[in-house]
């Protein structure tokens, strides 16, 4: 099975991007365990022939060299879904998109890159209304591409709270959240 | 997937986001039912310290498992509701649900005299009577019977036919293609010995049970389960891969099973599949071709069953049905139909049926389809009861629209 897009991910970002490209044109597939919140977007979404796979999760990929080739779901057992290019709107710890074991910090999907600090007793302050720091941690990007082991992938694009610097959890993040899948939006458009 | 828990079914995993109520069909049209968050994993914390917690309205839940899909954290919310009904539950089953429950015993009984009982289920007088005296909904249009039975059509006139062929998979028909429309299972051996795939069933096939889950005959159901594992087993030791055509009956030998009866399917499950999965795989990977009937044309509207949607597979039934180049294709409106297998037979739930399934008639009214493709057949009676539009199983729209001779030959080289 092959789209244009395939966006992993129906949050807010994952539904903003998907939303644009495939009001662009481009044939658009979103991966979402469990239902997306933007219901109202989802709807719009469908509306204009974009594809939802509500319920599934995706649970692998396959690279070819600097490429994400296609990805695995749990549900579409042996039927990988090809696209040109993804986007990775898998949150943060909540639903996630970087799960944090007792010494790291690491992303479960494809083991991209994750800024964050080795030493723990950085990554919180004991003061509940102090800014966090743990919740700046997320996937490290360079040009919107994902880093795999240092290296761009050249067809993976963050968007959302998955991206290091990006946090809802203090503050009203919407902006940043939106600001960033549709500048993986753009990209992908000007590739 | 199990996540890292103590208990089972996720229930740890519950965050109290309430994403499920938003998508229960019951919850929106009966105020009886406190919903899925409250009988499910708020309702089991108190379970676990005291059955006497478990409160009667869970009944009221149609198992249709779209909080499931819903829940963002993995939780298996339905699945906690049914395992509450069986551990907990005070109510024995009535006669009436018995008889709803007891598809394989009704079934050849029904067929026996199926001239008889279809005429006297249309009878104004006879549905009165049965409405009175056990409860089914006099306003519901019951189940027609076949008088020959698909296993009986298919013991004359294909079984000897099958072994000619190259490939072999064996064909779980299930109580409805048996009993009630045989032409569902002659449409699916149609299909695949075109592509080349020769069909077996099982001798002594059980009911997969979930009508009797559903109402509360769970040893009856474990016994079924387990003849049932007894054959897959042996039909992949010979090689063949399970294939089904009803997605409920997928869910059941697939999910429930191993959550709700405790039978172990592990060694089989990666060799069960639904007849639009397997069909698209092979498609998709060029081990069969098809080849289409020119000048087939037909415009035609999908509704994904709930089991469909918990399954994750209707992308596979769109996609395939999207080969057919002159089928006009459009998705209706996500919604359950509210019939729910036996739910929405009985006296008591049928009002709420009907309005669980209002958006969905709306939606196919608007679509003006000329026919509603679905692959349940408990949707079939409720859609074309509630709406008078036919509808058909992808298998049965391929069996149209396949020019079965061509595809036969490409499929034999």
């Amino acid at each position: 099975m092959k789209f244009d897009v395939v966006i992993i991910g129906g949050g807010l970002a994952g539904m903003t991007a998907a939303s644009a490209l495939q009001g662009a044109g481009f044939r658009c597939a979103v991966i979402s365990e469990g239902l997306s919140l933007h219901n109202v977007q989802a709807g719009g979404f469908k509306a204009a022939g974009g594809t939802m796979l509500a319920g599934d999760r995706v649970i692998g990929g396959s690279f070819d060299g600097d490429r994400l080739k296609e990805v695995s779901t749990e549900k579409l057992s042996g039927i990988p879904i090809e696209a040109d290019n993804f986007i990775l709107a898998t949150g943060k710890y909540f639903s996630k998109g970087i799960v944090a074991d007792m010494d790291k910090v690491y992303e479960p999907l494809f083991g991209l890159d994750v800024d964050f600090d080795p030493d723990r007793s950085t990554w919180f302050s004991q003061s509940f209304a102090a800014p966090q720091r743990f919740l700046q941690f997320g996937v490290k990007a360079e040009d919107g591409r994902a880093l795999r082991g240092g290296r761009q992938v050249v067809n993976l694009f963050p968007a959302g709270e998955v991206l290091a610097g990006i946090s809802g959890a203090q503050g009203d993040a919407t902006e940043s959240i939106r600001r960033s899948a549709l500048d993986a939006v753009s990209a992908i458009r000007n590739k | 997937m199990q996540e890292r828990n103590i208990s089972a079914k996720n229930f740890e995993q519950c965050q109290k986001c309430s994403v499920c109520e938003t998508v229960c069909p019951v919850m929106a049209n009966n105020p009886d039912y406190p919903g899925p968050k409250r009988s499910g994993p708020d309702g089991e914390r108190y379970r676990l310290k005291n059955g006497i917690f478990f409160e009667d309205s869970l009944k009221y839940c149609l198992n249709c498992k779209r909080c499931e899909v819903a829940c963002p954290s993995g939780v298996r919310i339905a699945d906690l509701i049914q395992q509450a009904r069986i551990d907990y539950g005070r109510h024995t089953p009535k006669l009436r649900d018995t008889m709803l429950a007891s598809t394989d015993q009704m079934g050849p009984l029904a067929s026996t005299f199926a001239p008889v009982v279809n005429l006297a289920l249309g009878l104004g007088p006879v549905k009165g009577l049965l409405d009175a005296t056990i409860g089914l909904d006099h306003r519901r249009t019951m189940p027609k019977y076949a008088s020959k039975t698909f296993v009986n059509w298919f013991r004359k006139h294909a079984a000897d036919k099958q072994d000619a062929f190259q490939r072999h998979i064996t064909y779980f028909h299930g109580c409805y293609a048996n009993y009630n429309y045989p032409q569902l299972g002659k449409d699916f051996v149609t299909v695949m010995n075109a592509f080349g795939y020769g069909v077996h069933i099982m001798h002594g096939e059980r009911c997969c049970g979930v009508a009797k889950i559903a109402n509360g005959l769970i040893p009856a159901a474990t016994r079924d389960a387990a003849v049932n594992m007894k054959l897959f087993r042996k039909s992949v030791e010979e090689g063949r891969e399970i294939v089904t055509v009803s997605t409920t009956c997928t869910l059941t030998l697939l999910e429930e099973y191993p959550e709700l009866l405790q039978v172990d399917n592990s060694d089989v499950k990666s060799h069960i599949s639904l007849a639009e999965q397997f069909l698209y795989k092979a498609l998709e990977s060029g081990e069969i071709k098809a080849v289409w009937k020119e000048g087939y044309k037909a415009k035609a509207a999908y509704h994904c069953p709930c089991h469909q949607k918990r399954l994750g597979l209707g992308i596979l039934t769109t996609e395939l049905l999207g080969m057919i180049p002159g089928l006009e294709l459009t998705e209706l409106a996500d919604s359950c139909c509210g019939i729910a297998g036996t739910y929405g037979f009985k006296k008591e739930n049928y009002k709420v049926s009907q309005l669980i399934g209002r958006p969905l008639f709306d939606s196919i009214a608007a679509a003006a389809p000329e026919f509603v493709a679905c692959e349940c057949e408990t949707c079939k009676w409720q859609i074309e009861m509630s709406t008078g539009v036919p509808v058909k199983n992808p298998i049965s729209i391929l069996a149209e629209a396949l020019d079965l001779e061509k595809t036969a030959e490409a499929n034999r080289q």
